[in-house]
């Protein structure tokens, strides 16, 4: 053996950290969800109550990517151990879902106001 | 089912859910890694969505005495409008890549690219008419 001191790959021995990329991408989503759910606070005095509709939008999907990213960190690590991830087709679609909601809604807004 | 559906070691598959199956039918499972880059890059595409929905707020709430109301409004709703097609896009590119990884048939090209330039070229040519012609 030439290399004895291999870092530790985690749970999973995937060298590529695959599943922490993933996670921390979904983190870094929820980040921007966040963000996004600020300025959208910032609008309320000039358009009023229609502004906390987006804003309860934006913050509840970045909560929905908080309180699922243990469980997807460790389906995504088992899944890489067994050679078999399935797609996580429900979260991609609410995710795009709530980005097609909010810029309805602040078009809505835009037009309105 | 033909044998080429069953990859070795996995004789029967374990169930994927009902959207799943729906979606992403037939075919064979694909490299892990595969499908977990295909996620990275679709929440790299709704992050450029937020970017747009915020900025497209962001121009309807703070230029007010800078941008007259109709090219204040145009331009957020241009910027609101690309953000809601780029997210629905993502998604639908998201779908297309991994039906071709699972049938390994070449990859989609991708029509959110030429639609994000196009839009992107579109409101800075906005700007930059008004700013000469202001």
């Amino acid at each position: 053996m030439v290399r004895t001191r291999r870092p530790d790959p985690g749970p999973h021995g995937d060298p590529g950290l695959q599943p922490e990329r993933t996670t921390l991408a979904w983190g870094r989503t929820m980040m921007a969800l966040v963000t996004v759910s600020a300025i959208f606070l910032r609008w309320l005095p000039h358009h009023g109550f229609p502004i906390l509709l987006l804003f309860a939008v934006s913050a509840a999907a970045a909560a929905a990517i908080y309180l699922t990213q243990r469980r997807r960190y460790g389906a995504s690590a088992r899944g890489i151990s067994r050679e078999r991830v399935d797609a996580d087709t429900s979260a991609v679609l609410w995710t795009a879902f709530a980005g097609v909601a909010l810029g309805a809604l602040g078009i809505g807004v835009v037009l309105a106001g | 089912m033909p044998s080429n559906q069953t990859p070795p070691g996995d004789p029967v598959p374990p169930s994927r859910g009902k959207i799943a199956e729906r979606l992403l039918p037939g075919g064979t499972e694909p490299d892990p890694r595969f499908t977990l880059a295909n996620e990275r890059t679709f929440l790299a595409w709704i992050r450029t969505a937020l970017a747009l929905l915020a900025g497209g707020i962001a121009i309807e709430a703070f230029t007010s005495d800078l941008f007259p109301e109709p090219v204040r409004k145009s331009l957020a709703v241009l910027l609101l409008l690309l953000g809601m097609l780029l997210s629905a896009g993502a998604a639908g590119r998201w779908v297309r890549v991994e039906r071709s990884m699972r049938n390994k048939t070449p990859l989609p090209l991708p029509l959110i690219v030429p639609l994000l330039a196009g839009a992107g070229a579109l409101a800075a040519a906005v700007v930059l008419v008004f700013i000469l012609w202001r």
